[in-house]
């Protein structure tokens, strides 16, 4: 029982103090799905008051937990207190990763996380947060890097049809761990918003 | 399964609102327990509409806890209603027992007693839709109460509202000074005059008062691990509602809840039901069935694993 001034950025974004930055990033998309305005999870919980607080906490943490020398010295001031939760989270970690591993295979309906979409540049950012290079990324997809600066720039001129894009944007959105569908349906808007099929 | 310990775990199905599906889940968990091989009654105990009968085709009256409680029978087992399921037993009039008056407490825990000696291992409770006193002090004391939620506001809304009493209520149970526990009952209320509107303001209140008891309220919290299954799920964005539930709760409450699972919408639910015949028995192959039955090995694995807990 810790209210949100007292807990620490991992605590608020419900991650291990070791947590990699694609956990970051999902945890982050959780936590701001979860604690929106219209979430119907928290319906007749929480005040306007403590939303905004919660909000303004979940951000932070992620400014912080996602720049390296943030985290790093965030780590280091925080020191006992990071150390003593961890602790007290060990007990139960092994128990909470078969938990969500199981709820994930529940049925062949995948989790998602939520309603935000994804556009290029928003994907951009993340890779980039990430630290992971496009080239990296080419590699893994096996999509040409022009195209995937294309899927980051929005150039929908020069990208090609959607039909022939569904599968660059899930291969991309798959290799930064993040769901798919998002990007597929941001990226639908963006057609939407230029008039162009 | 193991039966040489021979432990009997109780889970409690109560919470949220009206018509979510705890009776449902109830009598189809049940069924899926018993057809792994082990033995398991259902209690029904909803105050308001008893109808386990009616989910599982047997017409009443049958016997039932009265017939105990008046001594028409003199063995507690000799109310229980065979069900035609192998290994399923019935037990009705469940609700005379969270009836039962505060000064018949006595009564209420001998009652409890013999239940708990049944021959069985698993117990299932519907406690219906309430939240008596009675139901919360049930819920508290089983091995693992489990809630039952839609994805609706409504829904969400009477689950939190449950939560928050059967959190307190604990709470409550836990401190031991007249003080604390008199500030517990005020916090009850939502327009208390200490202006005390959540978990986090009653401990600050509490500790003001009475720091060990402020000491015990946290443990209380870390202690307490509520279920939730997740029903009439319309899609994969529903789905992520428990999972954001579990987030709220915990940092509204402090307390870590149990994602059991969700059970997805289906016709085929209604159309077993006007059967009066178990979807996990007439269409296994369901969807909704499916979900049930994943739930139920769940739920038997998760309490072969912590022998020492
Ligand atoms: N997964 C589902 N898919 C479709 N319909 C469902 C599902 N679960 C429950 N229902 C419907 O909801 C109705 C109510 O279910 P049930 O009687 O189990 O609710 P309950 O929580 O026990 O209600 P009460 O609080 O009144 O006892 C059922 O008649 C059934 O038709
Ligand atoms: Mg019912």
């Amino acid at each position: 029982m810790k209210r949100i001034e007292e807990q620490t950025h991992y605590e608020i974004l419900e991650v291990s103090p070791d947590a990699d930055l694609k956990e970051i990033q999902r945890a982050y998309d959780h936590a701001r799905e979860t604690f929106h305005a219209d979430s119907l999870a928290i319906y007749s919980l929480f005040s306007e008051e403590e939303m905004r607080k919660i909000q303004a906490a979940i951000e932070e943490a992620y400014r912080v937990l996602m720049d390296e020398a943030l985290r790093k010295s965030y780590n280091q001031s925080h020191s006992h207190l990071i150390e003593r939760s961890s602790r007290e989270k060990q007990a139960e970690k092994s128990v909470k990763s078969s938990e969500i591993k199981s709820s994930l295979s529940f049925t062949d309906l995948s989790i998602e996380v939520g309603e935000i979409t994804y556009r290029g540049r928003s994907l951009k950012q993340i890779r980039e947060r990430l630290g992971i290079d496009l080239k990296a990324i080419s590699a893994e997809t096996k999509i040409n890097i022009k195209t995937l600066e294309l899927i980051e720039e929005e150039d929908l001129e020069h990208l090609p049809a959607m039909v022939y894009l569904k599968g660059f944007l899930k291969a991309y959105a798959r290799a930064l761990n993040l769901d798919a569908q998002k990007l597929i349906d941001g990226y639908f808007q963006l057609f939407k918003e230029k008039g162009k099929k | 399964m193991t039966r040489d310990h021979h432990q009997r775990v109780i889970w409690t199905i109560g919470g949220g609102k009206g018509g979510s599906g705890k009776s449902f889940i109830t009598t189809n968990i049940g069924i899926c327990l018993s057809k792994l091989g082990a033995r398991v009654i259902l209690i029904d105990a909803d105050l308001g509409g008893a109808n386990l009968h009616t989910f599982l085709g047997i017409l009443p009256p049958g016997p039932s806890l009265s017939d105990f409680i008046k001594k028409r029978v003199s063995h507690l087992k000799d109310v229980l209603i065979h069900t035609g399921v192998p290994n399923l037993q019935l037990l009705t009039g469940a609700q005379d027992l969270l009836n039962a008056a505060d000064a018949k407490s006595a009564q209420k825990r001998k009652l409890l007693r013999s239940i708990k000696s049944l021959e069985s291992d698993y117990i299932l409770v519907d406690l219906g839709g309430g939240n008596a006193l009675s139901v919360l002090d049930f819920f508290l004391m089983s091995d693992g109460g489990i809630l039952v939620v839609t994805p609706e506001p409504t829904s969400i809304e009477n689950t939190y509202r449950f939560l928050k009493s059967a959190f307190y209520r604990r709470l409550r149970q836990a401190v031991s000074s007249f003080s604390a526990k008199s500030l517990i009952d005020e916090a009850m209320d939502r327009k208390n005059e200490a202006g005390i509107r959540t978990p986090y303001e009653l401990l600050r209140e509490v500790r003001r008062i009475n720091e060990e008891d402020a000491l015990k309220m946290v443990e209380e919290a870390a202690t307490f691990h509520p279920n939730l299954i997740l029903n009439q799920v319309r899609s994969k964005k529903d789905i992520e509602i428990g999972f954001s539930i579990r987030s709220a709760c915990q940092k509204y409450f402090g307390i870590q809840l149990h994602y059991l699972g969700y059970i997805v919408y289906d016709q085929d639910v209604g159309n077993s039901i006007r059967k009066r015949r178990p979807l996990v028995l007439e269409n296994y192959r369901s969807k909704a069935a499916q979900c049930v039955s994943e739930i139920a090995s769940r739920l038997a694995n998760s309490h072969r694993m912590p022998s020492g807990n």
